[in-house]
């Protein structure tokens, strides 16, 4: 009983390091439309952006992360005007492909920059685990989650409740429309990016305390596709229930059904879960549905 | 916004131009300074299909113009040329001039025009449908300081009531006459100088329409231009000041909206409505010797 609920809990956890990072994807998402390929590497670029604002640079480790936080942003402000703003007008599929090169060129750029190598990344929060009796928790993970879910309430009230807020928001609903009431289309798809970098950099720093950053980081954006697909692309408060539900599940998985097939079974069970409910509900469970009336 | 009954001072139209017949060589348009000014405008989509043959048209401060004509005439094009959202559709105002209170805008991005005051309405009702009333109607005063904002959201609901009380629901499930106040709600947010209402009476029951027009006929009170387009060309008539016929890219009658509404050719061919006032469908007559008739 004890294991089923550490199983559990360390699923829920981890889902919401995923729901972090899907946060990332989702924000964008809402407001290009694009599905971006690239989430892993921009979760990549802030980690080591956070590596060299800390260890390499050697300043003190908050004014490090608070350096790398602001240098992320400004990395994601960068990324529209670069790539996408003379594809205006340009079919989706297209701005999709640049994502993949997105994906690709920053790749590139992290083993240019910083090689192949693996780096240690910095312990912004203790790793000694959190016990309760017989149950141990990453410290890292369960404050990170804790933050997820208060991030995920402060994101969408920022979408439904402040002036900028709601003019992503418009921007999400309709390009057309959004100009035609005065919303720069362009700028709002400019502020997504630099959000989707920030978001990305909190979610390397919960994911990776303890441990260390190589290219190969960039794994968790996929491992974070079915959370943001299950909230329904477009919601941000979804991506709490929808990461619990895919990270529990994958927590149990991998918990008792991983050592009787003998493999790790549980990398998969995200994307089972993932089909299912999509083939139940196509809109996820939180996302916008075409509105039908009768 | 000051609203107030009656209120409107020397109704800036028709002195000089009523009472003069309808004509195809353009009358000069409408008395009054003019706000917004198509000199000669060309619109090509694509680069290639010329939509808009070179109009004009004018529009006078706190005047209302009403743009009428057969589908496929033009009429949303003129809008978009004007709010440029023509641009976001391939568009391009190929030739001529747009101006507005005497500035060039004809290169401007939508987004601008409406920073210049120029709210456009377009067709089929865009509400932003998952978004609340509430929101809807904020986020379109999104360009005022706060406090306007609020002072206009009052006024907005004090002109639909109906959306006072559906505020908190979701825009999408409302019903055609509520999404089209919400639409015309939410322009108003913005305190536009000039709003282009189009087709805001498409697919309405004859008693939403009436409501409609009915509180269009009450913004005319307030401190702005308006331009509407209408396939229900009696309401339209009865709201605007001067009416301009559109058919196949240009512009082939103007005059006052009394002289439109008199004038008996135009009632049976463009207006569809026969001597009596009955509504005749087009198909009964006989297109092209009536429009040779006027172009000769
Ligand atoms: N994006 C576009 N690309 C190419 N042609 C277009 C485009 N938009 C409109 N047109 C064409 O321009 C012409 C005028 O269209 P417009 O929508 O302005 O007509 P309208 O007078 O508003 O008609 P309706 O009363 O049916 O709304 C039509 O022949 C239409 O097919
Ligand atoms: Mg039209």
């Amino acid at each position: 009983m004890i294991q089923l609920i550490e199983y559990a809990l360390n699923g829920a956890l981890l889902g919401l390091l995923y729901a972090l990072i899907a946060m990332g994807f989702v924000v964008i998402y809402r407001a290009s439309k694009v599905f971006n390929f690239a989430q892993g590497e921009l979760v990549v670029v802030g980690a080591f952006l956070v590596w060299f604002f800390t260890l390499d640079l050697g300043l003190p480790l908050y004014v490090g992360f608070a350096l790398a936080l602001i240098g992320a942003a400004i990395f994601g402000l960068i990324i529209e005007p670069l790539l996408f703003r003379r594809l205006v007008g340009q079919s989706t599929f297209s701005m999709v492909m640049v994502t993949i090169g997105l994906l690709i060129l920053l790749r590139g750029l992290v083993l240019v920059i910083f090689g192949p190598s693996v780096r240690p990344f910095p312990d912004l929060i203790s790793t000694a685990p959190i016990t309760f009796g017989d149950i141990t928790l990453n410290r890292g993970l369960a404050y990170g989650g804790i933050f997820t879910i208060l991030l995920a309430i402060g994101v969408s009230l920022y979408f439904s409740r402040t002036r900028p807020g709601l003019r992503m928001t418009v921007v999400a609903e309709d390009h057309q429309i959004a100009q035609s009431m005065g919303i720069s289309v362009r700028r709002s798809i400019a502020y997504a990016w630099g959000m989707g970098m920030v978001l990305s950099t909190l979610g390397a720093v919960f994911y990776l305390n303890g441990k260390s950053v190589t290219f190969l980081v960039a794994e968790i954006g996929f491992a974070a596709l079915p959370v943001a697909l299950l909230a329904g692309l477009e919601s941000v408060g979804g991506l709490i229930p929808a990461g619990i539900i895919v990270g529990v599940a994958q927590g149990l998985a991998a918990g008792y059904i991983d050592p009787v097939v003998g493999g790790s079974f549980s990398a998969v069970f995200p994307y089972l879960v993932m089909v299912i409910i999509l083939f139940l509900r196509p809109s996820g469970l939180f996302g916008w549905r075409i509105v039908e009336r009768v | 916004m000051v609203a107030g009954p009656g209120a409107r001072p020397g109704g800036a139209l028709t002195e000089g131009a009523s009472g003069s017949a309808p004509s195809t060589e353009s009358s000069g348009g409408p008395g009054g300074s003019p706000l917004l000014e198509l000199s000669n405008v060309e619109v090509t989509y694509s680069g290639v299909i010329l939509v808009l043959k070179g109009i004009n048209i004018i529009v006078p401060e706190r005047g209302c113009v009403a743009l009428l004509g057969p589908n496929g005439a033009g009429k949303s094009t003129t809008l978009k040329a004007v709010s440029g959202v023509l641009k976001t559709e391939e568009g391009l105002v190929s030739a001529g001039q747009v101006r507005f209170a005497g500035e060039r805008i004809d290169t401007l991005a939508a987004e601008r025009t409406v920073r210049r005051g120029i709210l456009h309405v377009m067709e089929g009702r865009k509400v932003l449908e998952h978004m609340t009333v509430e929101q809807n109607l904020v986020a379109g005063g999104h360009l005022q300081r706060s406090r306007d904002a609020k002072e206009s959201l009052e006024l907005t609901y004090e002109y639909f009531p109906r959306l006072a009380d559906l505020r908190g629901r979701t825009s999408g499930y409302l019903s055609g006459g509520e999404q089209q106040m919400l639409v015309i709600g939410r322009a108003l947010m913005a305190r536009p100088k000039l709003m282009m209402i189009d087709e805001p009476s498409l697919g309405l029951a004859p008693l939403m329409v009436e409501e409609i027009f009915s509180i269009l006929h009450r913004l005319r009170q307030e401190d702005l231009a308006l331009v509407i387009v209408e396939q229900n060309t009696a309401a339209a008539l009865a709201l605007a000041d001067y009416g301009y016929v559109l058919d196949n890219g240009r512009i082939v009658l103007d005059g006052t909206a009394e002289s439109l509404r008199s004038n008996e050719d135009i009632r049976e061919f463009y207006l569809g409505l026969g001597a009596t006032g009955e509504r005749k469908s087009f198909r009964d007559i006989k297109h092209y010797r009536r429009r040779k008739r006027w172009l000769g």
